[in-house]
């Protein structure tokens, strides 16, 4: 992969966990937009999501995905959590950055936790140089993060404004990331958000070949955390057998006491069903 | 010790020699203690239970309309029968509406009965198929010929002369037809591409005439089929969508390099990953399905019908 320039697909669904992209823009709207794409597209592939930005980017945010998503769902159920730059890097340069890892990877063990597959981050961070001193320590910053993420299978956006910046800091911070990320959102074609309130995932749209292990791997990390869930199809327009097999498998693998409702079933879902045959006592099938 | 299956045709002139011939053949596997299934019109499965008298209780009637739609589902109201019951003998009358089918689908039709000989290979089964001689023009009476190792006469099976290898005949059915200049070509060069062609399709079919019903079906064979193209299969993959004989197509071709098992998705495969399993769902789904190889690659045409 070509460091600095290179955009990284904006297909945000298949991004490789512990991708570290950064975008340097000379406007905050631009930003803003960049970070709505890369929470966006985060949430709908089944990640849990951090936004670390100011109270009015925060909401921002919320409003632009609302458009697209449930976005107050997700902060119910914890997939979209905020914090204040304050609130995850502090006020005060820290002491070394060793406790600031501790730190990131108290969170991604908590998605886990949570029943969320992965952790996402993306961070406003203009008041970074300002809290390290020199953009010397801010480029060993990205470059622990880099290491870091990849070792905790984290990705993560570093959001900066060109504005802010001396000539050539743009480049220089481009080239301790594995490139910028998209700036143009397109909407993937079927979304997997987490629900808390009957415990498991609610899907829309369609699901293939192209995005079906998203499905499957958020499914997974739910029933990890608790082996009775339900999954909400109402707004499913395609899903194919290899789809429906896999969470046949999952649900016959769930421990005893365990079981996967299909609740909501469209008629395309229903046919699958009808033609493979395809059941198990641990999964079950509600109109 | 188990008697091998045979498969055997019936040639009757009028309703008369239907019920003897086929009463009988059930009669006798009743009177043994064995089962008994018809896939049938409502017209022969009357005269089959006139001609049974209080025998027609045990047997279980299909109407042909359910059983053979689409015809691929035959084998599987068979072998979920035969499955029931796996250590008594199943007699079996076969027989579909011939008429209503499509040329393409009278293609996939030849195909059902010679594979028969394949599939129930091994099976407790007597399978009859009668054929209505005086309706029928002689290039299906022909596959009567060609498909079955017997032919029913006056209450016994003489051995058929005419009777060609499965896997040969199988073979000679595997060509490959190309698509039309005209065709829309769509490249898929990756799984996100399989959304692409589907939404195509949908606009395309519609726009010609397909049922809503037989679109959706067709999305979600095409699905199944493409995936196992970029899956199993070499590049380039290339979907094409053409009108043929009053029929829709939807045309996958891939690079190939698999030799294509003529029995691949003919019958319900043990495991979902199993390649045959997106050819057998799609069998299911649409009217007729070509599958076929040579140097250009393997090509799997699938056949829905246009209404509109």
């Amino acid at each position: 992969m070509i460091l600095g320039a290179h955009r990284a697909s904006a297909d945000l669904g298949a991004l490789e966990p512990g991708t570290h992209l950064c975008a340097l823009e000379p406007d905050a709207t631009t930003l803003d937009r960049v970070a709505a794409t890369f929470v966006g597209q985060g949430l709908a592939a089944g990640d849990q999501l951090l936004y670390v930005a100011s109270d009015d980017q925060v909401d921002g945010l919320v409003r632009s995905l609302s458009q697209h998503l449930d976005a107050g769902h997700a902060l119910d159920s914890g997939q979209l959590l905020t914090s204040s730059f304050e609130g995850a890097y502090g006020s005060s340069r820290p002491e070394d950055l060793h406790a600031v890892a501790d730190g990131f990877r108290v969170a991604a063990h908590q998605a886990q936790e949570r029943g969320f597959p992965g952790l996402r981050v993306a961070a406003r961070m203009d008041d970074l140089p300002g809290l390290l001193g020199s953009m010397d320590e801010v480029v060993a910053w990205e470059r622990m993060a880099t290491r870091l993420q990849r070792e905790l299978q984290v990705s993560s956006v570093c959001l900066y404004d060109t504005h802010r910046l001396e000539p050539g800091e743009g480049a220089t911070l481009a080239r301790e990331h594995d490139g910028l990320a998209p700036d143009i959102d397109i909407a993937p074609i079927g979304t997997f958000l987490a629900v808390d309130e009957p415990w498991g995932v609610q899907v829309r749209g369609e699901v293939d070949v192209s995005n079906r292990h998203l499905l499957h791997r958020l499914v997974l990390s739910r029933a990890a955390v608790m082996p009775r869930l339900r999954l909400d199809l109402e707004g499913v327009t395609f899903a194919d057998a290899c789809t429906i097999a896999r969470l046949r498998s999952i649900a016959a693998a769930l421990p005893e006491g365990g079981h996967l409702v299909l609740a909501r079933v469209p008629t395309v879902v229903r046919r699958v069903l009808e033609l493979t045959g395809l059941g198990h006592p641990q999964l079950r099938v509600e109109p | 010790m188990s008697v091998a299956p045979t498969h055997t045709s019936l040639m009757y002139d009028d309703d008369r020699a239907y019920a003897a011939e086929a009463g009988g053949f059930l009669r006798a596997g009743l009177e043994q203690g064995q089962r008994a299934l018809v896939m049938a019109p409502p017209s022969r499965m009357a005269l089959l239970a006139t001609e049974l008298g209080a025998d027609a209780d045990a047997v279980d009637f299909v109407d042909e309309a359910v059983a053979y739609e689409p015809q691929w589902n035959a084998y599987r109201v068979l072998l979920d029968h035969l499955d029931t019951t796996p250590e008594v003998r199943t007699r079996v009358v076969a027989e579909q509406v011939l008429a209503r089918r499509a040329p393409a689908e009278l293609v996939d039709y030849r195909r059902l009965e010679s594979a028969a000989n394949l599939v129930f290979a091994g099976r407790a089964v007597d399978l009859l198929c009668p054929y209505d001689a005086a309706a029928l023009p002689q290039v299906l009476l022909d596959i009567a010929l060609r498909a079955h190792g017997g032919l029913r006469l006056r209450g016994s099976v003489v051995p058929n002369a005419g009777f060609r290898d499965p896997l040969e005949e199988l073979a000679a059915l595997a060509s490959v037809v190309h698509p039309p200049t005209d065709a829309t070509t769509l490249d898929c060069s990756d799984q996100s591409d399989v959304a692409l062609v589907r939404r195509t399709v949908r606009a395309q079919g519609s726009r010609d005439g397909l049922a809503p019903d037989v679109v959706d079906d067709l999305e979600l064979a095409v699905s199944e089929v493409l995936t196992n193209a970029l899956l199993h299969g070499a590049p380039p993959t290339l979907v094409h969508l053409y009108e043929e004989a009053d029929m829709w197509v939807c045309h996958v071709q891939d690079g190939g390099g698999l030799p294509v098992d003529p029995l691949a998705g003919v019958v319900p495969p043990a495991e979902l990953s199993d390649h045959g399993y997106g050819l057998w769902l799609a069998r299911q789904l649409v009217a007729a399905v070509d599958v076929g190889s040579d140097l250009t690659g393997t090509h799997v045409r699938l056949h829905v019908r246009v209404t509109g």
